[in-house]
């Protein structure tokens, strides 16, 4: 018979990769649950930063502080995006990119000359293949971000914009919303987006001034934007990892159903006809 | 009504300290900012330096913090800082 040794042989690699596939399914697991948690410990100071700064916020702040300009018109646009180190993790990478293609596609479509920030393996990785010029390559971003990985990796794009080399800046992150929903996010992270005449401070002693208090607080916004987004992309690409290697071991139990079915039909069938041959030959023999 | 100040210390990445305090002190931009209950309504840079907070029956706690704003309104105290830990300036 054909199938019988290597049928066993195929059980025993079946077996092998779904033992490796269920360790990784917990080791996502367990570090997903770590990355959660910063998740939510990130969300007081951001909601918190967020109301202080839409607080704020007045037009006419935007002539004087470069971070808040809002150009008339988007001539050079940037692309920050965000993706893992790693693969194995289902299509996280991959609708990243993709969101992020789009992305650009669209702007280069309607004549926005666009460059690209990447960060993690995956898209570099990608965007080399293509030939596609990016001036950020960070494949340094650890599972664990800190502020002052965010702040690296925010500030030239931040300068460039306060310079007016660039007039708006995207980042393109994974959403975190839960284990198994981590869709790819477009956000337009500068310019600010502020709600106009929605300054709530009128009462307030501020000290130095809502200038002065903007100035110092804007670039800390726009980083601890950029630091959300890393820590909910490392909580999104646990989760996704974890959900790809629980299928891989559910398939790989199927396999092995299928193949223990046709290793006992191989075997049954070997047995039969040795069965029939000595049958055979006793009759022959009479 | 001049109850006990509800206070909210936030770094990035966690709640410093959440609780009641009767006073506290914080180091502003420009020198120390005293907060007592009934404040009026406030909001200042954070330096670098010692915040000191009284608990209600005595004792305090006291903390490092490194940049960020203090936001103070109707007895609620927070302040949110790029930078925190236990240990006193």
């Amino acid at each position: 018979m054909a199938g019988e040794r290597d049928v066993k042989r195929r059980i025993k690699s079946v077996e092998n990769t779904r033992q490796i596939t269920r360790t990784m399914e917990l080791v996502a697991t367990s570090k997903m649950k770590r990355a959660t948690d910063r998740v939510h410990a990130a969300r007081p100071y951001a909601s918190g930063l967020q109301d202080i700064v839409r607080g704020l916020y007045s037009p006419g702040l935007a002539d004087r502080y470069p971070i808040l300009r809002r150009p008339e018109e988007t001539k050079r646009a940037a692309v920050l995006l965000l993706t893992a180190n790693r693969g194995l993790c289902g299509a996280f990478n991959s609708n990243l990119i993709r969101q992020a293609r789009d992305l650009i596609d669209k702007l280069r479509a309607d004549g926005i000359e666009t460059e690209l920030h990447i960060a993690g393996k995956k898209g570099v990785a990608y965007f080399r293949f293509r030939g596609e010029e990016m001036l950020t390559q960070r494949t340094d971003m650890s599972d664990t971000p800190t502020v002052e990985a965010a702040e690296s990796l925010t500030g030239p794009i931040r300068d460039r914009f306060e310079r007016g080399e660039v007039d708006a800046v995207y980042l393109v992150s994974s959403e975190f919303r839960s284990a198994m929903s981590t869709p790819p996010r477009t956000r337009e992270l500068l310019p600010i987006e502020g709600d106009e005449g929605a300054s709530s401070v009128d009462a307030y002693i501020l000290s130095p001034s809502a200038d002065g208090i903007l100035e110092k607080i804007l670039p800390a916004y726009v980083r601890n934007a950029v630091y959300t987004a890393l820590v909910e992309n490392a909580a999104a690409e646990q989760g996704a990892r974890r959900t790809a290697m629980k299928n891989a071991t559910d398939n790989a139990g199927d396999v092995l159903n299928h193949l223990t079915r046709t290793y006992n039909r191989a075997r049954q069938a070997q047995i039969t006809q040795e069965i029939a041959e000595i049958v055979g030959g006793s009759a022959a023999l009479e | 009504m001049a109850g006990p100040l509800s206070v909210r210390v936030v770094s990035p990445d966690r709640i410093v300290f959440e609780g009641k305090a009767a006073s506290l002190v914080a180091p502003a931009w420009d020198g120390k900012v005293g907060v007592l209950p009934r404040h009026a309504p406030m909001l200042t840079l954070v330096g670098s330096g010692e915040l000191s907070i009284d608990r209600p029956g005595g004792g305090s706690d006291s903390f490092h913090v490194d940049g960020g704003v203090l936001k103070v309104e109707r007895d609620q105290v927070t302040l949110l800082t790029e930078y925190a830990d236990d240990r006193p300036a």
